[in-house]
């Protein structure tokens, strides 16, 4: 399934949301059984300030599961594919021209893979610009609206309407921080993280050569471990954060209740059970174990303490260099195979979106490479990305 | 991770796993034990927890009145009501 909602809108610029933003005129599923029709009190703030300012959302995007998969393809409605491919509901519809921009929520690069393996612009803005309130929440510590469109211009119109404070949304920076986003400057040095490039496709490998080839800028490969281990960090800190999350779909007041129960207890477990997706409960069990006591310590606290050292060693890299350049993805597209060989295989492939994840920075996909640059730097990224 | 400590973990996440999906997850743990020697690599010693990454304040505000939405409305998506109640089976004998 491609939308989960359409509607007819009268609008010059045409917006899809994807389906992780709460919306109060079509039912919002966020990819789970658990929430099939749920219809929302209230809306997703950006989506709010969309519409006041002229757009019009003509329906919602499938997702994944809670958004934590590759593409999409967890999603309870089943995933989409064409000749083995695996598709992305929102890069199609954006192909197919059917909408101008679209809304995501980037809890685990779904959107940054999409949009590398699908010739498209997306933005994930400096973590705390744009309100989260009114999205379903999964990582939130990490997981921030994002803009996909077929160019950065676009990208960075439609950011520039839904950046902003939100007293609504307690992770919302101060105006007086958002607008450094003007002050960036231009890119001229650019890194590229050897320890990045090791197992990526030929065709991944092009793409990096065909950006640097048309960009006038400086380029230096350079050596980061740190850097490379966001990964696991990244994996610890949002399985636990969702299962915290996800603890609240109980079948009581609103989403999946089973038929069969035969007390309170088992009306949680069957719910949950019957609901959730493989992926999904995986997820949760891990995101427990991180968190009890035995491991609280040495797993949970060690990514905490592991999300620092990440985040300083881009500040020395930002140092001496105004922008990185990586992979957003390890090859130019996914396949039913590959996650029939390996249901947890977005816990891998995060290796090349788990670095922006983590640190909050901002991260611009274009050309089918991926660049992360400095807090408030997007605009500068996208003006980058439009010559690419 | 083994099977009694999957066990303890279903039951406190209200989960119920098949035999296979047991097999696999016990499987995912193994793959994060490799993730787990990538982090032991990272010294960590004189660093402090990072939990947001952006200065997050706590927010202070007057509090504002405002209409809150109507139990006829919360109790739209629910499963099973009655006169206003969400029901659940009997929780105490």
């Amino acid at each position: 399934m491609i939308y989960t909602a359409k509607k007819d809108v009268n609008s010059a610029c045409k917006i899809v949301a994807e389906d992780m933003l709460l919306t109060t005129d079509m039912p919002t599923a966020a990819g789970s059984k658990m929430l099939d029709g749920y219809m929302s009190l209230l809306e997703a703030e950006v989506l709010t300030i969309l519409k006041d300012k002229g757009y019009g959302v003509c329906g919602k995007a499938d997702v994944g599961e809670f958004a934590i998969d590759l593409l999409g393809e967890t999603s309870y409605n089943g995933a989409n594919t064409a000749d083995g491919k695996l598709l992305n509901s929102s890069s199609e519809i954006l192909k197919a021209n059917e909408a101008d921009a679209v809304i995501a929520l980037d809890v685990n690069g779904t959107t940054r893979r999409a949009a590398a393996q699908n010739g498209l612009v997306s933005v994930k803005p400096t973590y705390g610009t744009v309100s989260r309130y009114g999205t379903v929440p999964v990582a939130c510590s990490g997981e921030t609206v994002s803009v996909m469109a077929k160019d950065a211009k676009t990208c960075r119109k439609v950011l520039d309407d839904i950046a902003g404070h939100d007293d609504k949304d307690g992770t919302s920076l101060p105006e007086s921080e958002i607008a450094k986003k003007a002050d960036a400057k231009e890119i001229k040095r650019i890194a590229i993280i050897n320890d990045m490039m090791a197992d990526v496709s030929d065709d991944v490998k092009a793409n990096i050569d065909s950006a640097v080839a048309k960009l006038d800028v400086e380029v230096v490969n350079i050596d980061s471990s740190v850097i490379a281990s966001s990964r696991p960090a990244w994996n610890i800190l949002m399985s636990a954060e969702l299962c915290n999350n996800v603890s609240r779909y109980d079948g009581v007041k609103y989403g999946h209740r089973a038929e069969k129960f035969s007390g309170i207890d088992e009306l949680y477990t069957n719910s949950r059970t019957e609901a959730f997706g493989d992926l999904l409960k995986t997820a949760i069990i891990f995101g427990s174990e991180t968190l009890s006591t035995e491991n609280y310590m040495k797993v949970y606290d060690k990514a905490l303490r592991t999300r620092r050292v990440i985040v300083e060693e881009f500040a020395k890299i930002f140092a001496e260099f105004d922008a990185v350049m990586i992979p957003a993805c390890s090859k130019a597209f996914y396949t039913e195979d590959d996650v029939k060989a390996d249901k947890y295989v977005s816990y891998k492939e995060n290796f090349y979106t788990a670095p922006a994840s983590i640190t909050g920075l901002p991260a611009v996909v274009a050309g089918g490479v991926q660049l992360i640059g400095k807090a408030f730097s997007e605009n500068a990224l996208l003006e980058l990305a439009s010559k690419i | 991770m083994d099977r009694v400590i999957l066990r303890r973990l279903e039951l406190l996440n209200q989960l119920s796993l098949t035999e296979t999906q047991k097999d696999e997850v016990i499987a995912f743990f193994a793959d994060r034990e490799n993730d787990a020697k990538v982090l032991e690599n990272i010294d960590t010693s004189n660093v402090e927890r990072m939990v947001h990454v952006m200065p997050v304040m706590t927010v202070v505000r007057e509090d504002i009145p405002s209409q809150p939405f109507s139990r006829d409305d919360l109790q739209k998506g629910a499963p099973e009501t009655d006169e206003g109640y969400w029901c659940v089976p009997r929780v105490v004998e």
